[in-house]
């Protein structure tokens, strides 16, 4: 039991940093209808600006991560530029194909940059937890739930409550109707890519600690946010979320009751059975039908 | 000087020719209806005046300043609102919401201008305030149309697009859309209208135009166009095709 | 009245252009390059060089297949090149099989595996098919790295053996290399046919336009199986050969990144010709070597090459070449002889009264929206019957539900006695219901004259039988429009009304026993339309059954024998012309009600 509960907890934190990058994904593809398969390297990015700037150059953690997410941010706009833009018009498969490009250009060149071998980014707070009863809290897991509920509610009331989230959600919902209404579509569509570039650079950095950081940690991460969010409904924001926790937890008990080296397959194996029988989802609406 | 004028206008998708030639205008302060039957190319006009097409040739100008090579956003910035067809309501977003955004092209206007505004909207539009935090989709044909057009009016446009408001909607309702229209010109908004009911748009109208597959086939007032056998004709046939 | 066809003619018109010295000198080539290795003293080098560039170009070539002409995305092809190679690892190695036997498995094994992933094509396109075969291929490295037991893991598999026949060894490296060339080359070859065969231009009406392919009568998901298995069978071929040639391969080839690889080479090279995924294959392979100081490099290159590749060079290198040389070289259009006239299903003589189509209580909602409401409606045999309404009246709604595209909520379908309520577009088609749409919707990449192909390819079409039959009557139904001379065109250069009359040829070249038209008039100037009434007029002087939607009231009453008028998704008449168009209420949905309103 106690066990379990550990589990719960681990699965969660790990659940969290899914749904961080889940999110980017899905909030790209409700304004674009287009799917980034770059999304994880943005996280990735994050995590080894955070090794560059933190571990090389010794800068204290909270001004490496300001540094991190405002250059992140920019990246998100040049990204947008340079994949997305060019060929918004294609249909689908230019720009996955696209976006696939983004990322082995991404991978390859911090391995060019940094050479091969994974690098450590040692935990943000110097103690390392604490205990209650027989769950032990990891004080950086507990970081990551914490922003993770801090980013949600926040970004639940910056698209709720404020126009320029609304002005995202019109574009988002109808382009040309809101291009029609005098709103800036193409700045909408940067700024998405731009949040979505800065919440995956975050998941990035939270999950360092935890993580080897290493080239390829951003395309495992992105393929399992990938199916977190297909598992909450493609398409649906609380969707993203809910998946990614489930997933993590899902993944988390997997690889302690079933097997460790196999546990990157479970979430592959669900993603499949989703497709199959519930394409939907939990919360999406039917797979649309052509006319 | 004429608020909208057109001329020589040409549309072309590919290989298709969707507007050959089409010159209009519409003077401040009237009701001009454009009709047609569908496939004729009133839609496609509305769009370009809008900004959404760009023509092939001819021009375009709105109070003297020409429009053909402008976006969209400019276009309504410039006092040119397009109420589309089948209305296209924000669906995810309440009622109110769609309303305050219908003024984003007033960059001057702030959050609070815009919500008092929203306020007034539903003044003027009883039938929708029950409806005002309630999803856009929600709403019944008339109710997102009636929706649609206070949205449009929230740009404060001197010149209002309405694309065919009567499309899939019961006959008791069309006529309240329409009493809605005439009211709008009282308020000194100009509209140029696009409609498949000929009778309701010449009824509010002070001038008509009438497009066959692309091509202004007759125009002048409501009496004049309703009693022209061309009317009928684009609509019920009754006339031999020309070789 | 059967014509006299010249003799040139009786080749399908794809070939006649292959001129029988071009064929030749390809055959030449090939021979060349495969006894280049074996007489040739390659080094060890450029003996591994070439080995990796001909067996990833038999993966590659998959390819072509399945995103060259299917127009599916496949990232799994790695996935099936390690399971060629990992059957003859194993299958050698550890089980002691002979390397044909072991190679015939593993092709086996990586077929089965792409029938599988195939199967997902059923509900899903697009990204989620791409997700698809992403974790496919995730699962198979990890099941590589980690299934010890079978597989010996990271350290991978050493001493695998090249094939012996009767004797012969193919130990030697130039000998090896021969036979890697010669298979390339015979993948090459089919490949190409296939393009120009039944089956090609199934998958290429996939890729261009996937509902008018079904409703055409092509079987769009059994296509794209096929097209799986296809593809994950030339890789398994390749892994194969590959695992021959190197004797030792281990798991972090197969992975993710080679698929990419592997899609980067058909990309740059032309995804849609197996000579151009070849080329791209052989330049990938040669020019990182080319290009040593990119040598840590190379992949980022091949990232930012895709991008490029994408935004600026769609069709790769072969498809400029291809480009240009029709500029430069366009095929000469041999003439066509006298083409037997266009048989077309009549009950002209026989039943002439009953119904070959009824509707019963048809519904379809869209929400709280009812679009089509509780219509009925009966097409009489021999008729042209027309379906009329203002915008938003259901028709195009109704016109979707009787093709197949949408299921209704309530009611049923009736076609030659037959309940089809239930059937799916291409099953609809093989029963006999042929269709054209709204906005043309040819296959853009095929020739006019293909595209009518694929129309008489139509299951349970009778009259068409084998490949010059099916020429023939597709010939016989473009000569019925008038379309004769722009059969060698591409549909895009064609005007609008010529691309809506070569989309009703394809139909007709089905041999339907209904012809339904959604809007035919519908973007045609005046003269264009003219036309058509002459078409119209012809195929109802021959008898065929047809239902017509459209707006044209001049161009309805000119051909329809009996009028059926919808309003708000509700029929509100339904009789001869006369009578309907004078109907006051059929009047008022489209005018407005007569009575006055407020008039100024």
């Amino acid at each position: 039991m106690g066990m379990a509960l550990q589990l719960l907890f681990t699965g969660l934190g790990l659940g969290s940093i899914y749904a961080l990058v889940a999110l980017g994904f899905v909030l790209i593809y409700r304004a674009t209808n287009v799917v980034n398969f770059a999304q994880g390297d943005f996280a990735m990015l994050g995590a080894f600006s955070m090794v560059v700037l933190c571990v090389d150059l010794e800068l204290p953690y909270w001004l490496g991560i300001l540094i991190t997410l405002a250059a992140m941010l920019v990246f998100g706009a040049l990204f947008n530029s340079a994949v997305y833009y060019p060929l918004r018009n294609r249909g689908f498969q230019p720009v996955i194909i696209s976006t696939i490009g983004a990322s082995i250009l991404l991978e390859n060149g911090v391995l060019a940059a940094y050479g091969p071998r994974p690098q450590t980014l040692p935990g943000f707070f110097s103690f390392p937890g604490f205990n209650v009863g027989p769950i032990f809290f990891d004080s950086q897991y507990l970081l990551i739930l914490g922003v993770t509920v801090v980013m949600v509610t926040l970004q639940y009331f910056f698209f709720e409550r404020t126009l320029l989230g609304k002005k995202m959600q019109a574009t988002s919902q109808d382009k040309e109707m809101a291009s029609l209404l005098g709103i800036p579509v193409a700045l909408m569509i940067m700024l998405t890519f731009m949040y979505s570039s800065a919440l995956g650079a975050l998941a990035g950095i939270l999950v360092a600690p935890i993580l080897f950081v290493s080239v390829g940690m951003g395309s495992s991460i992105a393929l399992k946010a990938f199916a977190a969010s297909i598992i909450g409904g493609f398409g649906d924001v609380t969707g993203a979320i809910v998946g990614g926790l489930a997933l993590g937890v899902v993944e988390t008990f997997g690889a302690a009751y079933i097997s460790v080296p196999y546990k990157d397959a479970f979430a592959f194996i669900v993603l499949v059975l989703f497709l199959l029988f519930r394409p939907q989802g939990l919360f999406g609406e039917k797979v649309a039908e052509k006319a | 000087m004429a608020l909208l004028e057109l001329k020589n206008i040409v549309i072309a998708y590919g290989k298709v020719e969707a507007l050959k030639g089409l010159t209009l205008r519409v003077e401040q302060g009237e009701i001009v209806a454009l009709l047609g039957s569908n496939g004729a190319g009133k839609s496609t006009t509305l769009r370009t005046i809008s900004g959404l097409i760009r023509p092939l040739s001819g021009t375009m100008h709105f109070l003297g300043q020409s429009i053909d090579r402008l976006s969209p956003e400019a276009i309504v910035k410039l006092g040119v609102a397009h109420v589309p067809e089948r209305r296209r309501v924000f669906p995810g977003l309440t009622v109110r919401e769609n309303i305050v955004l219908g003024g984003s092209n007033r960059a001057q206007a702030s959050r609070r201008e815009l919500e008092s505004d929203a306020e007034r909207m539903f003044a003027a539009f009883p039938e929708l305030k029950p409806f005002a935090n309630a999803l856009g989709w929600k709403l019944s044909g008339g109710q997102q149309q009636m929706l649609a057009i206070a949205r449009g009016l929230m740009a404060q446009p001197k010149l209002l697009l309405l694309d065919e408001p009567s499309l899939g909607l019961a006959p008791l309702i069309v006529q309240q859309v329409f009493q809605v229209i005439a009211g709008i010109r009282a308020q000194g908004t100009t509209v140029l209208l696009v409609e498949q009911n000929a009778h309701m748009a010449l009824s509010i109208g002070d001038r008509g135009y009438v497009l066959e597959t692309g091509r202004l086939v007759a125009e002048g007032t409501p009496e004049a166009l309703w009693n022209d056998d061309e009317l009928r004709a684009a609509y019920l046939g009754g006339r031999k095709m020309v070789r | 009245m059967s014509g006299v066809v010249s003799s040139e003619a009786h080749k399908p018109a794809t070939e006649r252009r292959t001129n029988h010295g071009r064929g030749f000198l390809i055959v030449l080539i090939a021979a060349i390059t495969v006894v280049v290795p074996l007489l040739l003293p390659l080094t060890a080098y450029d003996l591994n060089l070439s080995m990796q560039a001909a067996t990833y170009a038999v993966a590659v070539v998959g390819l072509t297949i399945v995103l060259g002409y299917t127009g599916q995305i496949n990232l799994a092809q790695a996935a099936f090149f390690g399971l060629g190679a990992y059957s003859v690892a194993l299958g050698t190695v550890s089980f002691g099989l002979p390397f044909w036997l072991a190679l015939f498995a593993g092709i086996a094994i990586a077929s089965i595996a792409g029938v599988v992933l195939g199967l997902t094509s059923l509900r899903l396109g697009g990204h989620y098919l791409a997700m698809v075969t992403i974790s496919f291929q995730q699962i198979l490295t990890l099941v590589l790295t980690n299934w010890i037991l079978l597989t010996r893991g990271p350290d991978g598999i050493w001493g695998i053996a090249r094939p012996i026949v009767f004797g012969f060894s193919f130990a030697d490296g130039g000998t090896y290399l021969a036979l890697c060339v010669g298979a390339l080359w015979m993948v090459g070859f089919c490949v190409e046919r296939l393009k120009h065969s039944k089956l090609g231009r199934a998958m290429q009406a996939v890729r261009d336009n996937e509902l008018a392919a079904g409703v055409v009568g092509v079987d769009t998901y059994r296509t794209k199986v096929i097209a799986f298995t296809l593809c994950a069978l030339l890789g398994g071929l390749g892994g194969g050969l590959f695992a021959g040639g190197f004797t030792y391969i281990s798991p972090d080839q197969f992975s993710f990144a080679e698929s990419v690889v592997f899609l980067t080479m058909a990309l740059l090279g032309g995804v849609r010709s197996p000579f151009g995924t070849t080329l791209g294959a052989a330049l990938l392979i040669l020019l990182p070597e080319w290009l040593r100081f990119l040598k840590t490099t190379y992949l980022a290159v091949y990232g930012g090459a895709v991008i490029l590749l994408m935004v600026f060079m769609p069709e790769g290198i072969w498809g400029l070449l291809e480009t240009l040389r029709k500029q430069v070289w366009p095929p000469a259009v041999l003439p066509v002889g006298r083409v037997a006239p266009l048989p077309l299903i009549t009950w002209v003589g026989r039943e002439t009264d009953s119904a070959i189509l009824e509707i019963n209580h048809l519904s379809k909602h869209f929400g709280g929206l009812k679009a089509v409401d509780e219509v009925e409606l009966s097409v009489r045999r021999n008729t042209v019957h027309a379906l009329v309404g203002p915008n938003g009246s259901g028709k195009t709604t109704l016109l979707n539900v009787l093709s197949g595209i949408y299921k209704p909520a309530k009611g049923r379908l009736l076609f030659d006695g037959q309940d089809v309520t239930g059937l799916l577009p291409h099953e609809r088609a093989k029963r006999g219901i042929g269709r054209t749409f709204q906005t043309v919707r040819l296959f853009t990449s095929m020739s006019v004259l293909e595209n009518i192909i694929v129309g008489a390819e139509r299951p349970g079409n009778e009259v068409a039988a084998g490949s010059t039959g099916v020429e023939q009557h597709a010939l016989a139904a473009l000569d019925f429009v008038r379309l004769t001379e722009l059969r060698e065109q591409t549909v895009q250069s064609l005007s609008y009304g010529h691309q809506r009359l070569a989309e009703i040829a394809r139909a007709l070249a089905g041999n339907p026993k209904l012809l339904l038209l959604d809007e035919p008039g519908a973007g045609l100037n005046t003269v264009e339309k003219g036309e058509l009434v002459q078409l119209l007029k012809r195929l109802k002087v021959h008898g065929l059954t047809v239902l017509v939607i459209d707006h044209d009231m001049n161009l309805v009453e000119q051909v329809a024998d009996r009028i059926t008028v919808l309003n708000f998704g509700r029929r509100i008449a339904d009789g001869p012309p006369a009578e309907v168009l004078r109907n006051p209420e059929v009047m008022a949905a489209y005018l407005g009600n007569v009575k006055t309103h407020g008039a100024p």
